[in-house]
């Protein structure tokens, strides 16, 4: 039989036509592939986040396949002889073996946790680029909530994976988790039970944290995680203002192909990093901790990071036990109540209403598009700060025995400084951040008024000595520099070398002083490129 | 020399001299300059030799004048308990007192607390201590390698005969213990203060439940069986001398371990875990992202 | 994705057919993207003259990034089957295979770091520079649009015309509420589970525990036993010692019994006196002739706070500490808290000595155990 050839030139466009003739692609692909993404490195925070969720979901289906979340008791047989012939639940048996009998499954594990304190602390930063330049505002304040939501799920998710193994650290956690249930007031016994099938810690709720940390979640956390990058897409990206920017357009480059190489080879970088450290910095050694038995604890038992603001919170709280009575019933809420379930209410409530807080205090009803430096919107900054410090002051609290211990500082001490600290701290950040934006926004002010300063002093005629300024704009009759207007963008604050003589030093670390040459240098390439565009 | 300089570094305490260091500088001084401090060294021996002379003159007739009860009770001493005594009343006698009554507000009464506990406190340093405060920390030890020994054994011994109580088996060796037994109780009876890894912790009000790092096995087992400070008592009838003996086992094994997953972050658990994550990860992708796209 | 696409020419343009077979590529990009309203403002080749010495030295590079990934991924493979990764037995100390996973992790970090930052490098240092711009449309959907959507969803609502039919209205909400109803009855009926039944005998889980006598010892005192099921004479805790005792019940050491575990302590003659001298003050703690046995107490190890083991015992301070939020309890004083975030003190449990000289406790709590809870009764 002759054998029909194969024309490869053709193939390509044969298969194109194919394609379209079934699915029509034609027009949205090229709209995808030319679609302009502005480029900046404050925006490829949130995608750190997005590439470890990815790792995340890699490692997790790896690691689902030797896991067994039963919290039947065995005796220990593996591979970690400081254990064997121990009593422990099932989930922690086959944590151990996961570690220490399956090939390559510690670095499997560790790449696990590394990567989920890494999408927790991504998304945090990520929050607080979108926060600080006014990323959130109109259109974009679903995808803001939406944001918000993937934080909680997130924090959720950590800490079901976190109780998981069912070491002594995952059952304390587990621990207060009942506490903190418990104090809800009239349902807390009901929800708690209801949730652990009877009283802590009971038979199931290894099993049902387990379809919760492996299914429900992640699928919640996957269908979110694709609207808000679809939101970005469709509403495309802020940008910042600058040269050619407005309101009304995109610059940057299109998405194939410099962008999506950029994307891609972020993506290996992000998982290089959790690949490095999954392998070289050990994280929640589990085999240490032991089995998790009721009357057993250590010293300095922690949450992941990303729960130990609300520990924080916790160890923080006067003990304020509130009883009162009802009908001749004595009932009470319990002091855990306000800094566990009250306090991150109002961390999920607040944030969440801010964008139409801010847009009704200030009659906002314009589409924003362009991100807003910091020093230009100086209270939005300084309330930013003081939100920060509050969180910083809760999350070192977290850790404050570690600190006690490893600094020599008296426990109650610590206590005390995180309590005073609290109340103190974030009117100070916020007073110091306001002060420190107008000074930002004076000083590029004055720089569009008079110039920049080049640090060339003048002796005049008359004895008298003047700094020379580099006008950023025509100059009047008199010699003075015109006034440019303030946009809210960066303002050049070295001189150009334009007309000057070149640096006297150069090098980074050490200075090499080279002889200068008596001639005028040419500008720099980058000036040049900024002043064509 | 490695534990030396861990010891000193874990207790943050100024040492005052560094004998090794500081007996090589006056030696070369020495030889450097043998001629001139010759008689400035004679003379200072001569003046140490003479107020030695007066002191044990003034020791000598108090001990003649002294009541008989006391003269007695030093007659009964053994040899090496006599050693002790005099090491205890020129070390130690200013806050423990006349044959270790305690003076009160300075230093306890220490009157059955047995030779373990002697062994302890001067082997590990915290005795002779140098101040009062919330907890003695552990220092470097007052004398060194072999006298060091000699002389925690015969102030024991001293202390030992004065009240008795508890005692160290003259063996300390866990080399036949069971490290996973060990593992347990170390978990159910020390982990609360000292940490999963052994690594210590924070107590209320400045105090503290120390690292094991530098423990040697027979410092561990005093401290069970003796209770110093504010660690509570683990008698005989607790945790049986084997139990000790896999718990010092699994201690000593776990500090001897290699971590391995990587480094162990000085297994504090997740606080340092959480500060590596920003410092090392996203401190490292931030940087990618400064250099991947552009700053302005 | 674009849904904005101009089919008009600009002025002064000439109209572009993409099928002209003549056209170069660059020709029908920019047809596409005048078509998408983008613009490329900037276009610019890194290496204008092709074959330089520093596109060479791009090219090496990107060259040497993609072998070290494809290196460093062989050596993680060699690692990965070499006996390294077998761990048989493991001991304390330095093993073989504590190098395992750092090596693996080492290995696969620097391959993927190669191919990332071959790709970067090729993307940052080869391509041309450019800068496009992309108009937006910020104004919502057309007036047009928007009635037709309107008018297209009211004609719907006529089509139903539920307004005209009431009994259609009205079983449709009972129908919904019930389906509704339904929807929520089974996942809340199948987890719910009442708090206060569940115990042996009907006894309130929130008020029992494994020393209940009644509910698990078949009316008979319950005895003190350790983590191996010793019981536990008075003689076995030395003085300025304590013990973690659980009751000896069936599971009572597991974690069955999570909210059993004690913390039996032997207080020194001076401390015990103080103590015996404030039971009064908690009067729960006095009765019966007081919860002591000689210098013994025994407190419940789980925290009023949030339930950790609060077993940080300092002998000399007679303080005991809860190492999760650092409350802090005088046990000289019924175990008030001094400190920190715990409002209520530790309960006491009423200790003796049965006829064979094994510690007891004379009867369950007398309050509940455990962190508060709305119904908590406040004896």
């Amino acid at each position: 039989m002759k054998r029909r050839k194969v024309d490869l030139k053709a193939l390509p466009g044969a298969t194109a036509n194919a394609v379209d003739e079934r699915f029509k692609v034609a027009r949205p692909l090229r709209g995808i592939l030319n679609k302009v993404f502005p480029d900046h490195w404050s925006f490829l925070l949130g995608e750190i986040a997005l590439f470890s969720f990815i790792v995340l979901l890699l490692t997790g289906t790896f690691m689902a396949l030797f896991f067994d979340p039963s919290m039947t008791e065995v005796k220990y047989d593996g591979s970690y002889t400081p254990l064997r012939g121990q009593e422990m639940s099932h989930a922690y048996a086959s944590s151990l073996d996961l570690s220490f009998d399956v090939r390559g499954g510690l670095v499997v594990r560790q790449m696990h946790h590394w990567a989920a304190l890494l999408f927790v602390a991504a998304i945090i930063v990520h929050m607080f680029r979108i926060f600080f330049t006014g990323a959130y505002r109109k259109p974009r304040e679903t995808n803001w909530i939406i944001g918000l939501l993937l934080f909680w799920l997130a924090f959720l998710e950590g800490f079901a994976g976190y109780s998981l193994p069912d070491d002594a650290l995952s059952g304390t956690g587990l621990r207060i988790a009942t506490g903190i249930m418990l104090s809800i007031p009239v349902i807390g016994t009901w929800v708690t039970s209801s949730l652990f099938g009877g009283e802590f810690p009971g038979h199931v709720i290894l099993d049902r944290l387990y379809i919760v940390h492996v299914f429900l979640i992640p699928l919640v956390l996957l269908a979110l995680i694709t609207i808000h990058i679809t939101l970005v897409f469709i509403q495309k990206h802020t940008q910042w203002p600058g040269p050619g920017r407005t309101n009304s357009n995109v610059v940057g480059e299109r998405f194939f192909p410099r962008y999506v190489m950029k994307q891609a080879g972020f993506f290996m970088l992000v998982f290089a990093v959790i690949a490095a450290m999954g392998g070289l910095f050990q994280i929640n050694p589990i085999w240490l901790f032991g089995p998790y038995r009721a009357a057993v604890v250590s010293a300095g038992s922690q949450p992941d990071w990303y729960v130990m603001f609300l520990d924080g919170s916790t160890r923080l709280m006067p003990a304020w036990e509130l009883t009162f009575s009802i009908a001749g019933h004595q009932y009470m809420i319990p002091g855990i109540f306000w800094p566990t379930v009250v306090l991150p209410g109002i961390l999920t409530v607040l944030p969440m209403a801010w964008p139409f807080i801010e847009a009704r205090k200030n009659k906002d009803k314009s589409i924003h598009n362009l991100a807003q430096r910091p020093r230009d919107v100086p209270q939005r900054t300084a309330l930013g700060a003081m939100a920060v410090s509050f969180y910083i002051v809760l999350l070192i609290s977290g850790g404050n025995d570690i600190i006690a211990d490893k600094f020599h500082i008296s426990l109650n001490a610590m206590t005390w400084a995180g309590r005073i600290g609290l109340l103190v701290i974030p009117p100070l950040a916020y007073y110091i951040t306001h002060r420190i934006a107008l000074g930002l926004q004076q000083h590029d002010r004055e720089v569009l008024a008079h110039g920049v300063e080049t640090g060339i002093i003048k002796r005049l005629p008359n004895g008298a000595f003047v700094e020379i300024h580099q006008p950023l704009a025509p100059v009047d009759d008199h010699g003075h520099p015109e006034e440019l207007p303030y946009v809210n963008w960066t303002v050049p604050k070295k001189m150009n070398r334009l007309g000057a003589l070149g640096p006297a030093i150069r090098g980074f670390f050490k200075p090499i002083e080279v002889p200068v040459k008596p001639q005028l240098p040419p500008a720099p390439e980058k000036e040049r490129e900024k002043t064509s565009v | 020399m490695t534990r030396r300089s861990a010891d000193a570094k874990d207790e943050g305490m100024a040492m005052t001299t560094e004998p090794g260091k500081g007996g090589g500088l006056t030696a070369r001084m020495r030889r450097l300059a043998a001629p001139r401090r010759r008689g400035k060294v004679a003379r200072r021996t001569g003046a140490t030799i003479r107020m030695l002379a007066a002191l044990v003159l003034a020791g000598g007739l108090y001990v003649a004048v002294a009541p008989a009860t006391q003269a007695a009770d030093a007659a009964t001493l053994s040899r090496s308990a006599e050693d002790g005594k005099a090491l205890f009343d020129q070390n130690c006698i200013t806050c423990h007192g006349r044959n270790a009554q305690g003076v009160d507000g300075k230093g306890p009464s220490l009157i059955g607390v047995g030779s373990a506990s002697v062994e302890f406190q001067v082997t590990s340093g915290r005795m002779p201590a140098a101040r009062q405060e919330a907890q003695i920390p552990r220092k470097r030890t007052f004398w060194d390698g072999e006298e060091l020994q000699q002389n925690a054994e015969s102030l024991g011994q001293y202390i030992q005969e004065l009240g008795g109580g508890p005692q160290l088996p003259a063996n300390v060796d866990p080399s036949q213990a069971d490290i996973a037994k060990g593992g347990e109780l170390f978990r159910v009876n020390c982990a609360s203060c000292h940490a999963f890894s052994a690594g210590g912790g924070a107590l209320s009000s400045g105090k503290y439940a120390p690292t094991l790092e530098p423990a040697t096995d027979r410092q561990i087992y005093a401290a069970m069986l003796t209770g110093p400070q504010n660690m509570p008592v683990f008698g005989d009838n607790q945790l049986s001398p084997q139990e000790k003996l896999d718990i010092i086992a699994y201690v000593q094994g776990m500090k001897s371990d290699q971590d391995p997953g990587g480094w162990g972050l000085g297994r504090f658990g997740p606080v340092t875990e959480g500060l590596a994550i920003f410092l090392v990860g996203i401190v490292a992708l931030v940087f990618a992202t400064l250099w991947i796209a552009g700053k302005s | 994705m674009s849904t904005h696409e101009t089919t008009e020419v600009p002025d002064g343009a000439k109209a572009v057919d993409p099928t002209d077979p003549n056209l170069t590529y660059r020709e029908v990009l920019e047809e596409g993207l005048r078509r998408d309203e983008i613009e490329i403002v900037h276009y610019e080749p890194q290496f204008p003259v092709p074959g330089t010495k520093a596109e060479k030295r791009v090219e090496r590079l990107v060259a040497f990034l993609l072998l070290l990934c494809g290196l460093a991924a062989i050596a993680f493979v060699v690692i990965y089957v070499s006996p390294l990764g077998q761990p048989e037995e493991y001991h304390f100390g330095s093993n073989n295979w504590d190098w395992f996973t750092p090596l693996l992790g080492f290995t696969l970090g620097l391959s993927l770091f190669g191919i990332g930052m071959a790709i970067l490098v090729y993307g940052k240092k080869l391509l041309p520079h450019e800068i496009a711009v992309q108009q937006r449309h910020n104004d919502p959907s057309s007036p047009d649009d928007r009635a037709l959507a309107a008018g297209t969803l009211g004609f719907i609502g006529s089509e139903f015309n539920i307004q005209r039919r009431p009994l259609i209205k009205g079983a449709l909400g009972l129908g919904g509420l019930g389906l509704g109803a339904a929807a929520v009855v089974v996942p809340v009926g199948m987890l719910l589970k009442d708090p206060h039944k569940g115990d042996p005998g009907g006894h309130d889980p929130y008020m029992t525990t494994g020393w209940n006598p009644e509910a698990f010892n078949n009316g008979k005192p319950v005895r003190m036993v350790r983590e191996d099921h010793t019981p536990v004479r008075p003689e076995d805790v030395s003085t300025g010692g304590q013990m973690t005792v659980f009751p000896d019940v069936p599971g009572g050491t597991t974690n069955e019994h999570a909210d059993s575990p004690v913390l039996l302590i032997h207080l020194r003659d001076e401390d015990a006196q103080t103590l015996r001298d404030n039971l009064h003050k908690y009067p729960v703690n006095a009765m019966d002739g007081g919860s002591m046995w000689n210098n013994f107490v025994a407190y419940s190890k789980i925290c009023t706070h949030a339930g950790c083991p609060a077993s940080l015992y300092e002998q000399q301070t007679n303080r005991l500490l809860c190492p999760c939020h650092q409350s802090q309890f005088l046990i000289t004083d019924n175990a008030k808290p001094i400190f920190g975030p715990a409002a209520r003190r530790l309960p006491m449990l009423a200790i003796g000595v049965d006829d064979e000289g094994f510690l007891v406790a004379r009867r369950d709590f007398d309050v509940s155990v455990g962190p508060a809870y709305w119904e908590r009764p406040s004896k």
